[in-house]
């Protein structure tokens, strides 16, 4: 069960923690502040000396968070040795997908918006664009995005993905580029 | 406390308070007249993305062009207004002509901006993603000129307020060093204080300087663009200026309001709220992460050196420890046993301040690299701003609206917070809570419809968010125009009233 949350599950839980415990500290503090049996440098020391605690907390919680976090990386460096490289051209508004590298100008690869990959193979999409900037965003059939990244014309980026499971993939572009932006599907069949 | 009090700014004459007031008066009009109309804007694309009516797509997405540029620029420009003058009344003279050729340039962008997208169609998203502008467009060149050209005059008056505010400030308290505080910094206590506002102005105000002038030269590049169509620019380096200078308006926004809260809470919580040397390494500390925060938005251009994309996530984190340790426990210090009153002014200072925390957690979370891959461009991301904008600044300018015009204030705390209050903040958070939900769920941002995105699951959670959200929106524009209506006929009765002094501005 744990093995099967997503990402995103995580970041939710993440989130709701942290908005419970500030929405809780800000009912506790409108009611503290409706009294003043205090004098307030009685009470700004109180204030102060939690702050000393939330601060070196804090300090931890994000070192260890920076550390843990930064192995997770998308980039080429924490990728592995391909087994399979597919070319991927975004254009406006149709993504073309074809095995293999290319020295081919964007414009003139030719290539299809469905494709077919292994399974469990680290697959490296390399993603570029023949016109604007899209997003090249791999999906599964339950509507959780897997991987993500940005089609930028004159640049190349190296997407690496391993499908676990067999079935289709959805692809969506996520950057905004045009009127027709929604319609720019494609699929993957893992098999 | 050995500090000497600075001799305040010679008080304003009441003829020079009553030309300031009128300038806030005009402020605050127009901020309250707009505001629901771009709710408005925002609600049509809900109802189209909730299939309660269907708009083409090209008519959706320049709707969304003018709620982004519009909301980004009125709450920045009102900010700006805001702070022009409270300064200009009561920290460092600022000249009423200037204030109203910033508030003339920003009518005049306005209007270019409404005809550009509502008449010409103009669609490239509020952040013009180059080419996009230039390629493939259903829209006239006219309108992409007319969008540049009326930008270019917002940036421009912008640059001028800023300047203006900042220089104000330093004839008043000395250079750029006096007025980060640097003096704070040594051993010995500063002999004389300097206001917080001053310090979080320039920490605001002076990186938007910047990010205006990268605005101004990437707007530039797009009319010759326009005008030379066989032009070409990197599109990386573009989207490095762009998001300099979308980012950092965006950013500031929310600290150049900080800077009134930061003058007007310790009236109702009775505690002075000056400058130490935590605050000041706090706030230098901040300046730096404003300038380069916005790297996180360019995590899924892999082209992106690595070392950009490690530096964004530790600009990013390291934001949130001066924001809380400094600010929102300054909020706590300021609050706890103070025996404070709740009206509506320092409710709105308060949860603005908390909005700004839950916003700024949900911002933590994206800026994380492992996250924001699966969670980049999805509806996480308008979940957190909003968040921020709705729930921080817009509770802050209501705070401030109110303290302007309320007729007692100190630590009767001003009016009571009443229902409409409570309508708008409910309903915000339940128009939040929808769009966090669809990040969660993967449910792209800017998606005109769901149904073509081939996975019936997101299409029916896509759906069904956006029709929930389009009830709490609907709260969020009946709690806002009945304040406004409020705030207004408080404005109108404010702005006629004897102003012998400051003073008369409490």
């Amino acid at each position: 069960m744990i093995a099967a949350m997503t990402t995103q599950v995580y970041a939710a839980l993440v989130t709701i923690v942290v908005v419970y415990f500030i929405l809780l500290g800000a009912i506790f503090l409108m009611r503290a502040a409706m009294v003043g049996t205090e004098d307030k440098y009685a009470a700004k020391g109180k204030v102060y000396k939690v702050r000393g605690f939330y601060f070196w907390g804090l300090c931890v919680v994000l070192t260890v968070g920076l550390f843990w976090t930064l192995r997770f990386l998308p980039y080429e460096e924490f990728q592995q040795k391909p087994g399979e490289i597919v070319t991927v051209v975004g254009m406006q508004w149709a993504w073309k997908m074809g095995i293999g590298s290319t020295d081919v100008k964007p414009k003139d690869f030719t290539g299809a918006n469905q494709i077919t990959l292994p399974v469990d193979t680290p697959i490296t999409f390399q993603v570029t664009s023949e016109d604007v900037n899209h997003n090249f965003s791999i999906y599964n059939d339950r509507g959780v995005l897997l991987a993500q990244t940005q089609a930028m014309p004159g640049y190349r980026n190296d997407l690496q993905y391993r499908f676990r499971e067999k079935g289709d993939y959805p692809i969506l572009c996520l950057e905004y580029c045009g009127a027709p932006h929604t319609i720019m599907t494609g699929k993957i069949h893992v098999e | 406390m050995s500090n000497k009090t600075r001799e305040p700014m010679k008080p304003l004459d009441a003829e020079e308070f009553r030309k300031q007031r009128r300038l806030m008066v005009t402020w605050g009009v127009t901020l309250l007249v707009l505001f629901p109309l771009l709710i408005g804007l925002g609600l049509f694309m809900r109802l189209n993305q909730g299939e309660l009516v269907h708009l083409q797509p090209n008519t959706f997405y320049a709707i969304m062009t003018l709620h982004g540029l519009g909301m980004a620029g009125l709450l920045f420009s009102f900010a700006l207004g805001g702070l022009h003058f409270l300064v200009g009344t009561r920290f460092a003279r600022t000249s009423v002509k200037v204030g109203y050729f910033v508030f003339i340039g920003v009518v005049v962008g306005v209007i270019g901006l409404v005809v550009a997208t509502l008449i010409g169609g103009f669609a490239a998203g509020w952040y013009l993603l180059y080419p996009l502008p230039f390629k493939g467009t259903s829209w006239p060149e006219w309108s992409s000129g007319l969008t540049f050209i009326s930008l270019l005059i917002l940036g421009v008056v912008w640059l001028v307020g800023c300047v203006h505010i900042v220089r104000a400030l330093s004839l008043e308290y000395g250079g750029f060093f006096q007025l980060m505080g640097w003096r704070y910094l040594g051993n010995k206590e500063p002999e004389e204080e300097l206001p917080p506002i001053a310090l979080i102005s320039v920490v605001s105000l002076v990186p938007g300087i910047l990010a205006f002038l990268a605005g101004a030269v990437f707007l530039i590049m797009f009319l010759f663009q326009l005008f030379e169509p066989s032009l070409e620019f990197n599109p990386l380096m573009m989207k490095n200026i762009l998001f300099f200078f979308g980012h950092t308006l965006v950013n500031i926004t929310i600290y150049c309001a900080v800077g009134w809260v930061y003058t007007l809470f310790p009236e109702f919580t009775g505690r002075a709220w000056k400058l130490t040397k935590v605050t000041v390494i706090a706030w230098n500390a901040t300046f730096l992460f404003i300038l380069f925060a916005y790297f996180h938005h360019l995590y899924m251009d892999f082209a992106q050196p690595i070392s950009i994309q490690y530096a964004g996530q530790l600009a990013s984190y390291m934001s949130a420890v001066p924001a809380t340790a400094v600010t929102i426990f300054g909020v706590i210090a300021q609050l706890y046993h103070s025996k404070i009153k709740w009206g509506v002014i320092p409710l709105s200072f308060f949860l603005g301040a908390v909005g700004w925390a839950i916003g700024g957690i949900a911002a933590v979370v994206d800026s994380t690299i492992a996250v924001n891959k699966v969670l980049h461009n999805t509806l996480w991301v308008p979940a957190h701003f909003h968040t921020y904008m709705l729930m921080g600044v817009v509770l802050f300018i209501l705070g401030f609206l109110y303290y302007l015009t309320a007729p007692q204030s100190g630590k009767e705390g001003g009016p009571k917070a009443g229902w409409a209050f409570w309508t708008f903040v409910t309903g915000s958070y339940g128009f939040l809570l929808m769009f966090y939900l669809g990040g969660m769920n993967s449910i792209p941002r800017r998606f005109a419809e769901y149904s073509t995105m081939g996975i019936s699951s997101s299409h029916e959670i896509g759906a069904l968010l956006a029709r929930l959200a389009v009830f709490f929106v609907v709260l969020v524009l009946l709690g806002i125009i009945t304040m406004g209506i409020s705030i207004f006929i408080r404005l109108m009765r404010w702005v006629v009233t004897d102003a012998t002094s400051t003073e008369s501005s409490a």
